[in-house]
């Protein structure tokens, strides 16, 4: 496939906002994972994001929710390559691709409290303007002035790498030139309910590959990327592979033969060889099942000694925001030449067959493959590279 | 805007219309028949776990890949819906808030949007590309885009199915409320001999001037979906008609399709 030319992205999560403050802390292998802002009954760590976000215009505030201020914020991260995006592209040529698992499921379910309890939803909720897909994507095109093709990719866990294939493909096309990706969730009761239910959420801070990992904790927060036809590439994304394990809607095939399929085929895509990748920024929830099959699929694919790191230690599990925050991620470790350590409490286990480094890896990482899998069995893998 | 493509297959189902070919006849079912969504495409197991919107896109897939005769091992599937599986968020608030019940975490993993095409790739063995998108009434046009997205970089066929339940009324107390719909099509590369109509999907604008093609006759309840679109196509190109016809019934942004029959 031709490369898609990322030439701007941006980060928000418990680590913080902004370029500088995710590489203090993956650089100091510092976890943005604590207590739980919501109230719960039951142990789990979450990271939460802390900084405060922009208000909306005052024509927007009936728009106004946490998802939407979170892609306020970051927007303004990206506003210096979005304004000559503007300058060079058509705005009708620049799409809003974006990714979310909940939507506004947050919003939705504090009225909807207030109306088991009232009788009555709050004065100000609208559902069509706070809760559906389409609603931060009406905010994104009155922030931007961008008029392209906009739409939400939802496949849970993976939603925000769909974004990237998905522009690559209409770039290809000449049906846009450029297109604002990525995607972006917040912390909600249902979700951590949900999680807590199918007893996939760690008590402690999550523990990816090591040997007491018991589950996940869930982050909030997300990650913009500007792709454009042509301008100057900060990374490409040389190479993508979506796939299905056809297997189950919430576990992992066990072999991981879906993650090793799509890895392949974003191999393939780019025309490398596995031992032309430096680094995989793992899926890596922490849950046995899926750090087992990750593991045994990256064996497979690229062998035992490409270095392994699941950021979701630091983040945790940001769901559809996730592939597109990794992805930036991935971009920092070839930009900045630094992997950051693998976090977590305990030994790696001994049965995790890859080289997972614990201390911080200094050097020149020119292909990084970051891996997003999700419910439906639903696989994303992204191969991102120097340009 | 985009590339012309061809249409080579048709789903439908409307409560009282299990298909789209009881849609052209006019053939309503009985009003005492249960007129519920079988899950065709869905085998026993996943059937039953699928919502009965999952459901009514199995009915279409399985309807659109048979005219279409593409298979479900290989063909992409690209779901589009406005809210999902609104109702069973809903049943998890109720039962989280109300009841203050554990979460069933067998409703939990179908509430995610990706649901229904998660359960097909299941049931049709299906280890490749699929997804889930929504946009809001655009979503027929943002389907019908990233198909034709799969088209130009080499996919021989492609499912686009839209669908949406009823919609949640509690949550929608101000809003044109809408009744369960589906509706698919499959595309090809132009030129398919196998066409039903060819189309384009062209730049979004408000006014609607320039739609020559008329929308079709369906019930308020249905008009008002946001895929009522996509059954809009569906019973154009049934219809044999060319010209130009609007993806949304006024709610959406004005993204339009130009289509050329080829009966």
């Amino acid at each position: 496939m031709r490369p898609l030319l990322v030439t701007g992205y941006s980060m928000l999560s418990a680590l913080g906002m902004g370029r500088q403050q995710h590489l203090d802390a993956l650089k100091n292998g510092k976890t943005g994972l604590g207590p739980s802002p919501i109230p719960l009954d039951f142990d789990t760590a979450t990271g939460a994001v802390r900084v405060d976000l922009p208000e909306l215009p005052t024509h927007m505030e009936a728009w106004s929710t946490r998802l939407a201020r979170m892609a306020a914020a970051l927007l303004a991260e990206i506003d210096e390559p979005l304004r000559r995006a503007r300058e060079k592209w058509r705005p009708e040529r620049i799409a809003i691709l974006l990714g979310t698992s909940t939507a506004g499921a947050e919003t939705t379910e504090v009225a909807y409290k207030d109306y088991v309890e009232g009788g009555k939803f709050p004065r100000d909720y609208d559902f069509q303007r706070q809760h559906t897909f389409g609603a931060v994507l009406t905010v994104v095109r009155e922030l931007t002035g961008c008029t392209g093709p906009s739409w939400m990719a939802s496949t849970a866990c993976t939603s925000s790498g769909k974004t990237f294939a998905t522009a690559q493909r209409m770039i290809e096309a000449d049906i846009i030139d450029a297109a604002i990706v990525g995607g972006l969730d917040t912390l909600c009761t249902m979700t951590l309910q949900g999680f807590n239910s199918l007893q996939a959420l760690d008590r402690v801070a999550c523990r990816p590959f090591r040997k007491t990992r018991s589950g996940i904790s869930i982050g909030e927060g997300g990650a913009f990327a500007l792709v454009e036809r042509k301008g100057d590439a900060r990374v490409l994304i040389e190479g993508i592979g979506e796939t299905s394990d056809a297997y189950h809607i919430s576990a992992p095939h066990p072999e991981g033969l879906g993650a090793q399929a799509a890895m392949r085929d974003a191999l393939a895509a780019a025309g490398k060889k596995p031992e032309n990748i430096d680094h995989v920024n793992a899926h890596g929830t922490g849950t046995t099942l899926n750090d087992t099959a990750e593991a045994n699929a990256i064996k497979l694919v690229l062998g035992t000694d490409v270095p392994c790191v699941s950021t979701k230690a630091y983040t945790g599990h940001t769901l559809g925001a996730a592939a597109a925050l990794e992805m930036a991620f991935s971009s920092c470790a070839i930009e900045e030449g630094f992997l950051p350590p693998a976090i977590g409490d305990g030994e790696i286990d001994p049965k995790i067959d890859v080289c997972i480094p614990t201390e911080l890896t200094t050097g020149t990482f020119n292909r990084v493959l970051s891996n997003s899998f999700a419910f439906g069995g639903n696989n994303v893998s992204l191969l991102v590279s120097a340009p | 805007m985009s590339i012309r493509v061809a249409v080579t297959g048709l789903g439908l189902f409307l409560p009282g219309y299990p298909n789209a070919t009881a849609w052209a006849e006019k053939n309503e079912l009985p009003a005492d028949d249960p007129r519920k969504p079988g899950g065709l495409a869905f085998d026993r197991v996943n059937r039953r776990r699928a919502s009965q919107m999952g459901r009514a896109i199995g009915d279409c897939v399985a309807e659109a890949m048979a005219a279409a005769e593409v298979d479900g091992v290989t063909t992409p599937v690209i779901v589009g819906s406005s809210i999902g599986e609104a109702n069973a968020m809903l049943d998890l608030l109720d039962k989280m808030w109300r009841e203050q019940e554990p979460m069933s975490p067998a409703v939990f993993t179908v509430s995610v949007h990706n649901a229904a095409s998660g359960l097909l790739s299941i049931s049709m063995k299906n280890k490749g590309y699929t997804t889930s998108i929504a946009a809001d009434y655009d979503t027929p046009a943002a389907t019908l885009l990233e198909g034709i997205g799969l088209l130009a970089n080499g996919t021989d066929a492609v499912v686009c199915v839209c669908a949406d339940e009823a919609s949640p009324r509690s949550l929608l107390e101000q809003a044109p409320n809408w009744d369960m719909l589906s509706a698919a099509v499959v595309l090809q590369p132009a030129g398919a001999t196998n066409a039903l109509a060819h189309l384009t999907v062209d730049d979004c604008r408000k006014d609607r001037d320039d739609l020559t093609v008329a929308p079709a006759s369906f019930a308020e309840g249905f008009a008002q979906s946001p895929q009522a679109g996509m059954a809009d196509l569906v019973d154009a190109i049934q219809r044999g008609e060319s010209g130009v016809l609007g993806l949304d019934r006024g709610n959406g942004r004005g993204y339009r399709v130009t289509l050329e029959s080829a009966q």
